[in-house]
């Protein structure tokens, strides 16, 4: 029996291996490879200097943008500079793993929401100094207001993006819609237009995001915040069941379950999936950022498109704001030369060929002034989309929060439970969260 | 030294110095298992002890407290709905798995064994889906599925067998087929490989017996094939079972867990809770639920394994 137990133990063991293999990979794929970068130069390096800068979701767009840049900051101050990405999808955990496990790195850019948390593990270095001199001056107060926590700036703002309302204007026309005034103000203009798509064309009326995914509940909010409802109160606790949040889920999932107006299994379909069915011409609307229009004209797609503000509601308008900040973590060793990093990649030309290349709202003033923005029918709408801006709440347990609101809209897409019965049963798990 | 010590002392210092001759005899195999052992140690061993020191406390990822709570979580597990919605799914995604997987791969063996055109390029080929990394398979089998885009939805509407697209990955009630598909795709060339050498193993001469006493294909198969298998299958199966119930890859890429957590397995939850909602302390309970299961199967199949008198 105890051979029967040693064995079985071991071979439990060896099971356990392969599930940590496993979710170490996916979690951590740029660590690896990082840890490694960081040890060469090291070795490799004299006296000289390492810095380790960690972003997120460098794509081809904007690839480019950071070789050069780090290779200039690398010649201009005589250092080696340790530059990493890893994807949005392992973005926190990639830093959660590094701040616990004692390998920071020195730099990194990252969403705002995040910092109560790292905070929390005391985690970053305070920037209010910089902030509140010359250095902070340059930035939109909101974006900067949007990097502070407990009194404290503890980043500055990298980048903004706030949401607008695409309409394809083949798919308007083929319906006999008028693509040049769209009627598009409410939710119930949009149903109305969705369901003449849907009655005249072909084509999916509206991309409606339901799928397990942390994006899932960002296409939400603005539903939930226009029909004045909210996720939580002034004293930090949910309050997610109101009436006007059934209200907004109901509209929210009998676009799909009564109106049958939006693409087949909201379900399975996450943002990035709704804003590519879009991007490819077979979707009639979708709610999606700046870079959605930069990305159908780079492409080959042949058809044209309109940009609205996303639809108001009983209670007002909204655009899902998001601010991504940049840090300096409480483990550098090199805190001048991660200050002038800082300083390095806010230089007015550096940080507008940032915003117009990767598609992200400017977050220096005198960048987001320049023509290129204030004239550009792509741009324009979503720097008006500014005064309508929100913001998640900052909260240490956001995910948590957000996963379990993930799960509300899903049970209520999926008709498995009505609004009110799964946002009451969201509602009583978030109030036990919140304790 | 008294009698008495002398008299209680002896038997232990007598086993003591077997040991140490038996140690010194052997000397030369331990010495070369000694590193992997140390890194075994180091590696599996104490982040398991870990884990299990860190389930008795309440450990939240924005702080460094770490506050002793004892048997909370394991209690709050247990009282909770979603704990038995796991071990249901869990269990499902493991039989269908590891069923599809040996059913699978006991057919593919029992033909590649067979004298048939192209064996040897079948053989490469059917090896294909276990050198792709799972998480490239899981995309393509994402894709396969997509309600918009995929091949199967095409062939579906092509054939007029539906209207418009399905989303497989989407339904509450079909989800979890739709990533143990993949998962048998994924596992079974592993299952036929092993099956195959198995069968390459049993002589000739049994089935050649068997025929001149009139024994047809199927009988040949029920009474010579699967007993002499027998061994083979045990540990092939077994270990699939392990595999199938810690896999992440597959899961987590088609649908990371969803709709409303129908797809979700023990492993995918501990991720969620643990790293994804960054409660530690609570993840780390569910590894260890996770892991005692685990060892309670593994142990009843080995008793049952060698209980015919077999070895390892």
């Amino acid at each position: 029996m105890l051979e029967a137990i040693g064995a079985g133990g071991l071979i439990a063991i060896s099971g356990c291996m392969g599930d940590g293999g496993d979710g170490g990979d996916g979690g951590d794929g740029g660590d690896g490879g990082d840890g490694g970068d960081g040890g060469d130069g090291g070795d490799g390096g004299d006296d000289q200097q390492t810095i380790q800068f960690l972003t997120m979701g460098v794509g081809d767009n904007i690839a480019e943008f950071f070789e050069e840049n780090n290779a200039a900051f690398e010649e201009e101050y005589g250092v080696t500079m340790d530059f990493t990405s890893v994807t949005w999808d392992n973005a926190q955990q990639t830093v959660n793993n590094r701040v616990d496990g004692g390998e920071a790195p020195d730099v990194a850019r990252w969403p705002a929401r995040w910092i109560p948390q790292l905070v929390g593990k005391e985690a970053l270095v305070p920037i209010t100094d910089m902030m509140e001199g010359e250095f902070g001056d340059q930035f939109y107060q909101g974006m900067a207001d949007g990097c502070t926590y407990q009194g404290e700036y503890y980043a500055a703002p990298w980048a903004a993006s706030n949401k607008c309302f695409y309409y394809n204007k083949d798919v308007f026309e083929a319906a006999g819609l008028d693509p040049e005034n769209p009627q598009l103000d409410t939710w119930d203009d949009m149903l109305s237009a969705a369901q003449t798509i849907t009655e005249e064309t072909d084509t999916p009326a509206l991309g409606l995001a339901g799928a397990d995914a942390i994006e899932t509940g960002s296409q939400y909010y603005h539903y939930h915040w226009s029909h004045g409802a909210d996720l939580i109160d002034d004293e930090g606790q949910p309050v997610v069941n109101s009436d006007e949040g059934v209200e907004a889920l109901s509209f929210y999932s009998d676009l799909h379950l009564e109106h049958g107006v939006t693409q087949s299994s909201p379900l399975s379909s996450t943002r990035q999936d709704i804003r590519q069915l879009f991007e490819s011409g077979s979707l009639g609307m979708v709610i999606a950022h700046v870079y959605t229009g930069i990305n159908i004209d780079d492409s080959d797609a042949d058809f044209d498109y309109g940009i609205a503000q996303v639809p108001e509601g009983p209670a007002g308008r909204y655009s899902l704001n998001t601010i991504d900040g940049i840090s300096i973590f409480a483990q550098t060793e090199v805190e001048d030369l991660a200050r002038d990093l800082l300083r390095f990649y806010f230089d007015e030309d550096r940080h507008f060929e940032y915003a117009s290349s990767k598609g992200f709202m400017p977050t220096v003033e005198a960048v987001g002034e320049r023509d290129y923005f204030q004239d550009s029918e792509n741009w324009a709408p979503f720097i008006e989309a500014g005064q309508y801006a929100r913001a998640r709440p900052k909260l240490s347990n956001f995910n948590e929060f957000n996963n379990r609101m993930v799960q509300a809209i899903q049970e209520a897409l999926g008709d498995q439970k009505s609004p009110q019965q799964a946002l009451d049963d969201a509602q009583a798990d978030l109030e036990e969260l919140m304790q | 030294m008294g009698v008495a010590e002398e008299y209680t002392e002896s038997p232990a210092d007598s086993r003591f110095e077997r040991g140490l001759q038996y140690l010194w005899k052997h000397r030369q195999a331990y010495l070369l298992i000694a590193p992997a052992a140390i890194f075994l140690l180091s590696v599996v061993g104490w982040p398991i002890l870990e884990t299990f020191r860190l389930s008795f406390y309440e450990s939240p990822s924005d702080s460094t407290i770490e506050t002793y709570v004892g048997f909370q979580h394991y209690v709050e597990i247990f009282q909770s709905d979603i704990f038995y919605q796991l071990l249901w799914q869990t269990g499902r995604w493991v039989l269908v798995g590891v069923a599809g997987k040996a059913l699978l791969g006991l057919l593919i063996a029992v033909h590649l064994k067979g004298d048939i055109k192209g064996r040897k390029f079948f053989r490469t080929a059917f090896l294909i889906p276990w050198g792709i990394p799972y998480a490239i398979s899981a995309v393509v089998f994402r894709w396969i599925e997509h309600p918009q885009y995929g091949y199967l939805n095409a062939i579906l509407i092509k054939l007029g067998v539906i209207d418009q697209g399905i989303g497989i990955l989407g339904n509450p009630e079909i989800a979890w087929l739709g990533v143990v598909v993949a998962d048998i795709w994924i596992g079974t060339p592993f299952m036929a490989i092993i099956f195959l050498a198995g069968l390459q193993s049993i002589p000739e001469e049994l089935y050649e017996a068997a025929a001149i006493d009139g024994a047809e294909k199927w009988e040949q198969f029920r009474y010579i094939t699967i007993p002499q298998l027998k061994s083979v299958i045990l540990i092939a199966t077994l270990l699939s079972t392990i595999w199938t119930f810690v896999s992440f890859d597959t899961i987590w890429t088609m649908t990371g867990g969803g709709p409303i957590n129908t797809t979700s397995t023990l492993v995918i939850w501990i991720y969620q809770v643990g790293l994804q909602n960054g409660n530690l302390g609570r993840g780390a309970a569910y590894s260890v639920v996770g892991f005692l299961f685990l060892l309670v199967f593994a142990v009843i199949y080995l008793r049952i394994y060698t209980s015919g008198g077999d070895e390892l």
